[in-house]
């Protein structure tokens, strides 16, 4: 699943591990996440939504869409 | 296994698996001097041989305590993964063994090794995981 984390970290000048932090989870997470190697579950996808203060499909968007 | 030990929940773990196997490897030990040294028969011998299986077993359910507990999806997906591939290959190569050993008259393999031929298998695993997410 294709998605904006890297840019909206970037916006925010936060790194991988400060967001890792902000979510609570390992920074590998935020990294599988970032690079689309691992969907997150709907409760970390609303965690990410909330910290942001945007909606899930903002930051996240299918792939081929 | 686990690249980062912030995470209390994976340092409880990490700690319970290296007693667990400090424990096989001393209760071995005491099977062993107990059946080669002072000869047990009898009653005894029962819970005697078995008593080197128990944290094995304990390691077990403090890896599904584990899962259970990790608040972290991704670790506990890599560690699922990881188990899987201990599972798989342990059957694997048993399956294999066991076909040899029937038809091929290959030496017996001892069942006592299971579990260490599992965790062989799952820790081969962990770097293929983890290098699909990296």
């Amino acid at each position: 699943m294709k998605n904006r984390l890297k840019v909206l970290r970037a916006e925010r000048d936060w790194s991988q591990a400060d967001l890792a932090e902000r979510l609570e989870v390992s920074r590998q997470s935020v990294n599988a996440i970032e690079t689309g190697k691992f969907d997150p579950s709907l409760p970390l996808a609303f965690k990410l939504a909330r910290l942001f203060g945007m909606r899930i499909e903002e930051i996240f968007e299918e792939s081929g869409q | 296994m686990f690249c980062s030990m912030k995470n209390p929940v994976q340092r409880r773990y990490v700690i319970r698996c290296w007693i667990g196997a400090l424990l096989v490897v001393l209760l071995t030990l005491v099977a062993a001097l107990s059946f080669r040294v002072a000869h047990l028969r009898g009653p005894l011998m029962y819970p005697m041989a078995t008593l080197p299986a128990l944290p094995i077993i304990w390691v077990l359910i403090e890896t599904g305590r584990y899962l259970a507990e990790e608040k972290d999806e991704f670790q506990r997906n890599v560690l699922v993964q990881c188990l899987l591939g201990g599972i798989g290959g342990t059957l694997a190569l048993t399956t294999v063994w066991g076909n040899l050993e029937h038809f091929a008259q290959v030496p017996h393999l001892d069942l006592i090794l299971i579990y260490a031929i599992f965790w062989f298998f799952a820790a081969l695993t962990y770097p293929v995981v983890y290098r699909r997410y990296r």
